[in-house]
């Protein structure tokens, strides 16, 4: 049994059919790509692991317990983090503030997460301590988010289009800063339609379309198959 | 003016302001969170008052008066924490209303029980001798209280100022006014933490009603008073905005003073003016910002799909044109009583079918519709007394000028969506209702019109129809209600009614196919205010006699009932509704006292078990059996995986 695991998950909003029997499993330590166009499920297979759009059928499976039916703040509190893709940082909270409202987990972990740990590795962010979410660059707000997520103590992180509308300098940074996530023994779960940037930091790669699993496999097999390239990712 | 006079008016606002402000920034707090506008908050408001009266009085005794003031908010907080936990707590999917009615349902039960437990006089709280005193202030005289409160209520604002800004709990209480969501995903325990701003909301409430009471009287019902005026203050401050609540507070605490001493006759309406002129320029109020669209996946889809479900079933034509039939015969067979109970019917009926155009139709949830319904009644009231014309010209232009008052309305108020269109369209209504309420030369004021007369109807100059009779108004109100309803179906099942659906479901799509949203919006709104001043016309024929009351906004709330009672996403569930409605109100008012207890139960019952109202319910059996029958498909979106 993998350290994550979907079994067949079928997810649904309302009465349209999204997921249809995603299966997923995921080592302690990898970074793994799922990677597909808009609207392929990339974010509803994280919010069915989350919590926030249970799946209706199927099981998600993280350190051999059965979380799927439990409610997000649970999921969390287990030691899945989830940053949206959207960036939704706590507009009316100072950057401070985003991270103090996400303390979590502090017990469980070996070496937990502090505001200093955190600004060491976004200087950035302890520049901007004082402002307000809503005040900072598309750029600081992904860094917000992560950092945000990050202070719940994570086992899995679960990244849902990190490097979307950022500057190409922006997303070379980023991609140090998944590494370096990385290296503090968190495992990364990374849903992307940039192939490239997934090359550089994941070692596996998923691929997904229409709301079911296309593809697996490394990321140096995935970049050389022109046809799944070609039939379901925009390149 | 001289300073001691001007002392006194200060501090007279400023405690005024001070109560607002309490009640309010509960009110303001719970919304922001919850995102529930809590109809009940008056009512604990009243709780509050009660508790204080009742600890002073068999536990502590005057003496212990700050102990009760302490102990009282404590009560409230309790019984708050357990509808959140016990009623609220299971509606949150639902869409907004439903959790509106829950809270209205429970102002309903809680002044009833309070009436029942305390009794229905009023009530007055001793304060101890140390505050009962005055002291002369810049040569002013002063209560001791009024002093006590100006102090309270600034210290409570600070502290909580204290709390959000620099505690844990109070951050991820901000936290999550802005995103739930995302509070959910990091790990926040949602539900504990509702429970929490339910409950201190509700400790808000409640130690302005205990603050509240020994300044002022305390009585069942009395949280019904305040309940509008703080909506009032935080519509205007910003809905969730504390500052907006303080600002809001302070602004319709001197504007009461200045009222009562400028214009005494119409201090109320100056209130509702100032609501109005505030949500014309800024429409999410001072320090509000515009609410965010609920994403689809947050939306109860299955009630939707009751009615975009392909499955549809006709009832054979014989079915459908029984109980008129049947509805022609009855007079012939019953007595005057059921002759009026079946008018009021239709009369009721009339006017929550036009409102569900609005709610159910177009998804805009309107809390004003007893002013065009009272714009309809006055129209004949003053036309056929006053002016002297015959039956029908008046009835006539009762829609006329109900239009006319809705396409003014309306114009400001399709400008803004959910509950901010909900709290402007009762703004208007209110505003409607005290200018009647205190007009005496032109509406009569309290007094109302008597004596209507209902003058034979001459048709082409021939001979009159008298219609004075119960049977024969019976048969009148059959008429124009049945062409009414039959003209509303027919624009409901049109392009236009189907557009207007389509602007339900989702505005934005609807503007990004070249609908114009809002011009849609007015139309419909418009046409709705016209039927239901048709319905006011007839009422005022049938009673001969109307009174602003029927202008009151819980006259308003009748049509929301209604609609809840039968279904919302239904053409007759309405209708069904105004049926129970009126049934259950007629008989339990004869038979009991606690009538509102009883609606209140019923609703509460309804909101909870059966959303999709006793139409929809039916709607739902009947497909499933015959579905199981093999008579329909069975239908679903999903289609088979790969």
């Amino acid at each position: 049994m993998a350290f994550l695991d979907l079994n067949s998950v079928n997810t649904y909003y309302g009465r349209s059919h999204i997921l249809f029997d995603v299966s997923l499993s995921i080592e302690k330590g990898e970074v793994v790509s799922l990677l597909g166009r808009n609207g392929a499920g990339k974010s509803t297979t994280f919010r069915s692991i989350i919590g926030l759009n249970p799946p209706q059928s199927g099981e998600v499976v993280f350190k051999g317990e059965r979380i799927s039916g439990m409610r997000a703040f649970r999921i969390c509190r287990k030691g899945i983090g989830f940053v949206p893709e959207d960036r939704r940082c706590f507009p009316d909270l100072t950057v401070l503030e985003n991270l103090e409202v996400a303390i979590r987990r502090e017990k469980e972990v070996a070496s937990p997460w502090t505001v200093e740990r955190i600004y060491a590795l976004f200087p950035r962010l302890q520049e901007r301590e004082k402002n307000l979410g809503s005040q900072l660059s598309g750029g600081e707000q992904q860094m917000l988010t992560i950092a945000r997520t990050l202070m719940t103590n994570p086992e899995v992180l679960l990244l849902d289009e990190p490097s979307e509308g950022l500057a190409p300098l922006v997303v070379a940074l980023l991609a140090e800063m998944i590494l370096k996530i990385r290296k503090e023994g968190v495992t990364v779960l990374l849903a992307e339609q940039n192939l490239h940037f997934c090359a550089k930091v994941s070692d596996r790669g998923y691929v997904i379309d229409k709301g079911s699993v296309k593809y697996e496999g490394p990321m140096s097999d995935l970049l050389i198959n022109e046809e799944v390239k070609e039939k379901y990712l925009a390149v | 003016m001289d300073l001691s006079f001007l002392t006194v008016q200060v501090l007279s606002a400023l405690r005024q302001a001070a109560f607002l402000f309490l009640i309010s920034s509960g009110l303001t707090l719970i919304f922001g969170v919850l995102n529930i506008l809590n109809f009940a908050h008056g009512a604990l408001y009243m709780l509050g008052a009660y508790f204080m009266y009742w600890i002073t009085l068999y536990i502590v005794g005057t003496g212990g008066f700050l102990l009760a003031l302490v102990l009282a908010p404590l009560g409230v907080a309790l019984i708050a924490a357990v509808i959140e936990t016990g009623l609220l707590r299971r509606i949150y999917m639902q869409e907004e209303i439903y959790q509106l009615l829950l809270t209205y349902a429970l102002v309903l039960i809680i002044d009833d029980l309070a009436k029942i437990v305390f009794g229905p006089e009023f009530k007055s709280i001793p304060k101890p001798d140390v505050l009962s005193g005055s002291v002369t202030l810049f040569g002013g005289t002063v209560p001791v209280y009024t002093l006590l409160v100006v102090i309270l209520a600034p210290a409570v604002a600070l502290l909580l100022w204290y709390l959000l800004h620099r505690t844990k709990t109070g951050k991820v209480v901000r936290a999550t006014s802005s995103d739930r969501e995302m509070a959910d995903a990091l790990g926040i325990n949602m539900s504990a933490l509702f429970t929490l701003v339910f409950a201190f909301g509700a400790i808000l409430a409640g130690l302005g009603g205990a603050l509240a009471g020994p300044a002022r009287t305390v009585f069942p019902g009395v949280g019904t008073e305040v309940i509008i005026e703080s909506f009032v203050v935080v519509v205007i401050g910003g809905l969730g905005n504390l500052w907006g609540a303080l600002i809001g507070s302070i602004l319709i605490g001197s504007l009461e003073t200045v009222g009562i001493i400028v214009f005494p006759e119409f201090e109320m309406s100056l209130i509702y003016l100032l609501m109005v002129a505030v949500l014309v320029v800024r429409p999410w109020g001072l320090f509000g910002r515009p609410l965010k669209v609920k994403a689809l996946s947050e939306k109860n889809l299955a009630m939707e799909a009751q009615e975009i479900s392909p499955v549809h079933f006709s009832v054979h034509p014989a079915v459908r044109w029984a109980p008129l039939l049947l509805l022609l015969l009855v007079p012939l067979v019953t007595g005057r009583f059921y002759q009026y109970l079946l008018s009021q019917i239709f009369i009721a009926s009339l006017m929550a079918v036009a409102f569900n155009l609005l709610l159910g139709t177009t998804g805009l949830l309107s809390f004003g519709q007893a002013a065009f319904f009272g714009v309809g009644a006055y129209t004949v009231g003053l036309l056929a007394t006053k002016a002297g014309f015959g039956t029908l010209p008046a009835l006539f232009l009762s829609p006329v000028t109900a239009a006319a008052a809705a396409a003014v309305i309306g114009f400001f108020c399709v400008r803004l969506s959910g509950v901010h269109f909900a709290m402007l369209t009762l703004a208007f209504g209110q505003l409607i209702f005290t200018v009647a309420y205190k007009w005496y030369g032109f509406t009569g004021g309290d007094n109302g019109i008597q004596g209507i007369p209902v003058k034979p109807i001459s048709i082409g100059g021939l001979a009159g129809i008298d219609i004075g009779s119960n049977q024969a108004m019976y048969y009148f109100v059959l008429l124009v209600v049945g062409l009414s309803v039959g003209l509303i179906r027919r624009i409901r099942s049109s392009p236009f009614g189907a557009t207007l659906k389509a602007i339900r479901e989702n505005g934005q799509r609807a503007s990004y196919l070249g609908v114009n949203v809002k011009l849609y919006q007015w139309t419909v709104f418009v046409i709705a205010g016209a039927f239901t001043g048709l319905a006011g016309g007839l009422y005022a024929l049938m009673e001969k006699a109307i009174s602003p009351e029927i202008i009151h906004w819980t006259k308003s709330a009748e049509p929301v009932f209604m609609t809840i009672i039968g279904g919302i996403y239904t053409f007759v569930g309405p209708a069904v509704g105004a049926v129970v409605y009126i049934v259950l109100n007629s008989y339990l008012v004869a038979w009991t006292e606690k009538w509102a207890l009883v609606l209140g139960l019923v609703l509460l019952t309804l909101v909870l078990l059966l959303p999709g109202g006793v139409v929809g319910f039916v709607n739902e059996k009947a497909r499933q059996i015959l579905g199981k029958s093999g008579c329909i498909r069975r239908w679903s979106f999903s289609k088979s995986a790969k």
